[in-house]
């Protein structure tokens, strides 16, 4: 597949006039856009083909597909398809080798796309203190790619997206600024604004949530319901598990089957208050019932990735892994500044990124000594978590984002199986920007 | 001699707000369901030595000043004060009591500083400030870039009882600039005036003007820590204060993980 999918690859880069051959799969218009989260409250932003989320992408796995994208801002772009096995050309990181869209320009990005499940597509591009650049904008959609076989009968398949916008550097706990946010969203829009979701008795409904944000991590219940875990990233977990909250990361996704066996009208919104006065919410109608939905506020913050392992005790570290230790530090830059972020002590660009060798199983051992968390991201790869904080070995949850607590350490085991330039970064755009990037290197 | 005599009949106390709290307001106010108890420590090694129409020197006086600011919300504050003095021959005295509201530009505004407006009114008494009752308003600005941070408290004063009465608006800013060398530590200068009426200032020999070094201490959110030690070069000014801030931030709320 990997080798099919190299050949099958194309990214091309054309000027304002270029026309391009053939007609595309889809067609991605980057473009201003103003948001209206809410009855007389709109959010200047960018966004894709003008709606927030952006189209949802679609893929059978496997099959080529062509994605035109063109560029009607005043600033350079780039498109990443986060969780695909895509070669660095078309992966949608410049760090990595694909090239900017320039201002007016487009270009073609063709690739087969592997592997099935939920992933999602967004800039790639860099803000600074400008939050209104990059992952603060609306520049974000599904990206679906069908399996063969789908892990789970349903009625009906929603996809959600968790977004906080309008935001300022304000001086945080730590003492350095970081980013908050004023406005937050599901699907673009605010609780009570829109329409609400609406479902049957008895249905079984397939929730793919994604976690967009720009740097927020969001705890999500659904009042009077449970999630059926299915999948982490877009990949199916080895134990489904009921569990009553999620909790997302910047660029994490969660696909659930719920059971609509609770008529009326709830909230699925973010369970701290804060965040859910700000607007993350979004009513669900049973039919035949109306009104104001309920919300039944969680005391706790409930999520661990542990139950969602395969069960009994997990095999060995393998010899022959290769170990490689990334610590993660910030340098104070003045509590009117966001930190500087360091991966073995030294940031992006300085960052001296491992070179693999195919075919070679590699353990990534995050040390965060940071008072910050991190979802940090792999692209090209999925990652297989094999011990996380207080727990023994795991093994079978497959992810390309982890979210790794401050002051923990996090491993994960990966197999160098996608030749090219891949980069790892903290998914948090205000970290990645300030140095917490590095490039990994195929021998 | 004569012009000793002159220097020192011309030298007016600093106002109450000045000498007995003596620092420059950054725009952020109190969370509400908080509290913030500062201790602010003035002593005056050398300054003022002779009592000027039934005023007491300044010279070694220790000043404790409790301050006691409450959040109301989240741009808005209330402080009170109580200044009190210590000082050989008359020992410790009550000074006087103020109350200050505080609002500030909400956050949703954007604005690229902080920008709040405070206004404090109270009394002290006669031997220690001929101007018994006064009132204050105090615009504050400031910001941080990178490792500096900058404050401007542009004050204007009134007196609404004492010799002072008749003379309408006086003007009295003070400003801070600091550089942060570390999370921890952050050093730089405040400055402390007194002009005069608005419009017609004092001569400069009469004006108050002080420069602080000081040193803030960010140990801990809990804890607000402030020292310096403050020159004052006109004839109007003590001309040596050394000035102590020590805050400890109560929070009232709950403990909860998903407010």
């Amino acid at each position: 597949m990997l080798k099919l999918s190299g050949m099958a690859v194309s990214s091309t880069v054309l000027g304002a006039l270029a026309q391009p051959a053939a007609p595309a799969d889809y067609s991605i218009d980057i473009a201003p856009y103003d948001l209206e989260v809410a009855p007389r409250r709109s959010i200047k932003t960018i966004a894709y083909n003008r709606q927030v989320p952006g189209p949802l992408l679609r893929f059978k796995e496997g099959r080529p597909v062509t994605i035109e994208v063109r560029n009607q801002t005043n600033n350079s772009e780039v498109v990443h398809c986060h969780g695909l096995f895509l070669p660095s050309e078309v992966d949608g990181a410049m760090e990595e080798g694909t090239p900017l869209i320039p201002a007016g320009g487009h270009a073609r990005y063709t690739f087969t796309p592997s592997p099935s499940g939920f992933r999602w597509y967004h800039t790639h591009t860099f803000a600074g203190k400008d939050l209104h650049k990059g992952q603060y904008t609306g520049e974000h959609g599904f990206l679906f790619i069908e399996p063969r076989d789908h892990p789970g009968r349903y009625d009906q398949e929603i996809f959600l997206a968790l977004h906080d916008w309008d935001g300022e550097l304000a001086s945080s706990g730590d003492g350095a600024m970081d980013p908050v946010y004023s406005v937050s969203t599901i699907n673009g829009r605010i609780l009570g604004f829109g329409e609400p979701l609406r479902v049957k008795s008895g249905e079984r409904v397939l929730l793919h949530i994604l976690n967009s944000s720009p740097s927020e991590v969001h705890w999500i219940a659904f009042s009077g319901h449970q999630f059926q875990v299915i999948a982490l990233d877009g990949n199916p977990v080895p134990r489904p598990q009921a569990v009553s909250m999620l909790r997302l990361a910047p660029a994490e996704r969660v696909t659930a089957i719920v059971e609509m066996n609770h008529p009326g009208a709830w909230v699925l919104g973010e369970v701290r208050k804060h965040i859910m006065a700000a607007g993350m919410g979004i009513a669900v109608e049973y039919a035949g019932s109306s009104g104001k939905p309920r919300w039944d506020q969680p005391e706790n913050l409930l999520w661990d990735y542990l139950p969602f392992a395969a069960e009994g005790p997990a095999a060995a570290e393998q010899p022959g892994v290769v170990r490689i230790p990334l610590v993660f530090e910030s340098k104070f830059a003045g509590h009117g500044a966001m930190d500087r972020w360091t991966i073995n002590g030294k940031s992006y660009p300085d960052t001296v990124g491992p070179i693999l060798t195919a075919g070679r199983r590699y353990r990534l051992l995050f040390i965060n000594r940071s008072t910050n968390d991190h979802p940090v991201h792999f692209h090209r790869h999925t990652f297989e978590l094999r011990r996380l904080p207080d727990h023994p070995e795991i093994q079978g949850i497959l992810k390309d984002t982890i979210l790794v607590d401050a002051g923990t350490r996090v491993e994960v085991e990966f197999t160098a199986n996608d030749p090219g330039p891949t980069l790892f970064h903290c998914h948090q755009q205000n970290h990645m920007d300030t140095g917490f990037m590095m490039l990994f290197r195929y021998a | 001699m004569v012009a000793i005599l002159a220097a020192l009949l011309s030298a007016r106390p600093l106002h109450a707000q000045g000498n007995y709290e003596i620092q420059v307001y950054g725009a952020a106010t109190v969370e509400p369901k908080s509290t913030m108890v500062e201790l602010h420590s003035n002593f005056t090694p050398d300054g003022q030595k002779h009592q000027i129409d039934g005023v007491y020197p300044t010279n070694h006086q220790l000043h404790e000043t409790l301050e006691i600011t409450q959040g109301l919300t989240s741009w808005s504050e209330v402080g009170f004060y109580v200044f009190t003095s210590e000082q050989n021959g008359h020992g410790v005295q009550w000074v006087g009591d103020h109350i200050r509201p505080r609002v500030r530009v909400p956050d949703s505004w954007h604005w690229p500083v902080g920008v709040s407006l405070s206004t404090e009114v109270g009394y002290q008494r006669a031997v220690y400030s001929p101007d018994t009752w006064t009132w204050e308003i105090r615009p504050i600005v400031d910001n941080y870039q990178g490792r500096w941070y900058w404050a401007i408290n542009p004050a204007l004063e009134r007196t609404w009882h004492g010799p002072d009465v008749k003379q309408g608006l006086g003007f009295a800013p003070g400003a801070k600039l600091s550089y942060d060398f570390n999370p921890q530590i952050s050093g730089g200068i405040e400055y402390y005036a007194d002009y005069g009426r608005l419009g017609s200032f004092d001569s400069l020999h009469d004006q108050q003007q002080q420069i602080f070094v000081v040193t803030d201490l960010n140990v801990s959110p809990k804890w607000e820590i402030n020292i310096g030690v403050g020159i004052g070069p006109t004839a109007g000014t003590d001309h040596w204060i050394i000035k102590g801030i020590l805050g400890r931030h109560f929070d009232w709320k709950k403990p909860s993980l998903v407010d």
